[in-house]
């Protein structure tokens, strides 16, 4: 079953926009303000890390999100799903995700699936978007977004946490590793622990790394893995490359 | 080797040069849960390491 939610006021960057962004356009120009107005994402997951993605997406004004999530709001979600309330417990997620987004920023065009994301409809979830956000669970999801995203050649930001740790990296591809060079195994599954502001902090990540990227700002985290642990109050990074071995990415080309 | 360990203790070990999985087995962990940086990059297991290599063990996470 798929439901599509669209709201499709303020298309146009008029003076009410320039007043809702002013403080960023101080960074990236209404040049920028444009851009992300005309990217659309699609965001995996309203969980703990989709809540932080897709709130920070809507407020910048990124123009169409796409929000997948397949479950409904439990009460062990609200710790650190800040998409849901009380009210909506028992109501899809994505749902539940799309109204707080209309309210947080109506001038964008956000769209709520009610699907898992599959080999099946990945395709289809994935027509016209621009840029992957993983706010998923698992690595066995992660390697399907990884590969959809080589398939379509647009970037993957990758986030992930447990308990007070986290990591987040950007695929580019054709330019960068890809997820399963860096991650050529699974972990074993496992419920992690979770509290919402590690979710906060790695999902605020992905973000930025999606602004700079829309905008051409800054230096991305381009085989480059960042690392946070919280209980330290420690950030740091490793480098990776792409692996000969790769069973996604080998024998694609790449150019920086 | 230097060696930091998942929990953000450090280990000197001195050991001859040997597959990165099997130093991490032999320290206790699970190569299926973590990957390893050496001297700042991340490398397969199959690479070997010692002398005054650098080893960061990451026990990379999965959450949502
Ligand atoms: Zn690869």
């Amino acid at each position: 079953m798929k439901e599509d939610y669209s709201s499709m006021r303020g298309e146009m960057l008029g003076d009410g926009n320039r007043g809702r962004y002013a403080r960023q356009i101080l960074l990236f120009g209404e040049e920028g303000q444009k851009k992300l107005k005309s990217t659309r994402v699609l965001i995996a997951g309203a969980g703990g890390l989709g809540s932080a993605i897709a709130f920070y997406m809507a407020a910048a004004g990124f123009g169409r999100i796409r929000i997948v999530d397949c479950d409904v709001v439990e009460l062990s979600n609200l710790n650190r799903q800040i998409l849901h309330a009380q009210a909506d417990l028992g109501r899809a997620k994505a749902l539940s995700a799309y109204d707080s987004l209309a309210g947080i920023n109506p001038e964008i065009e956000v769209e709520a699936v009610v699907e898992r994301i599959s080999e099946e409809n990945v395709d289809d979830l994935l027509q016209g978007c621009d840029m992957i956000m993983d706010g998923m669970d698992s690595f066995p999801s992660r390697y399907l977004l990884n590969r959809a995203a080589l398939k379509r050649a647009i970037p993957l930001f990758h986030g992930a946490i447990s308990g007070y740790q986290g990591q987040a990296t950007t695929i580019i591809p054709g330019k960068t590793a890809c997820l399963s060079c860096l991650f050529p195994r699974a972990p074993p599954p496992a419920t992690a622990p979770a509290i919402g502001s590690t979710c906060g902090v790695i999902g605020s990540i992905e973000v930025t790394e999606a602004i700079k990227y829309v905008t051409g700002k800054g230096r991305l985290l381009k085989n480059r893995l960042m690392l946070w642990d919280g209980l330290e109050g420690c950030l740091e990074e490793v480098s990776y490359e792409p692996s000969p071995y790769c069973r996604e990415c080998r024998g694609l080309g790449r150019d920086a | 080797m230097l060696i930091s360990m998942p929990d953000g203790s450090r280990r000197v070990l001195s050991r001859s040069e040997a597959r990165i999985e099997e130093i991490v087995k032999d320290l206790g962990i699970n190569p299926e849960e973590v990957i390893v940086a050496k001297n700042g990059r991340i490398v397969p297991d199959d690479e070997t390491a010692g002398g005054s290599d650098q080893l960061k063990i990451v026990r990379f996470v999965h959450g949502g």
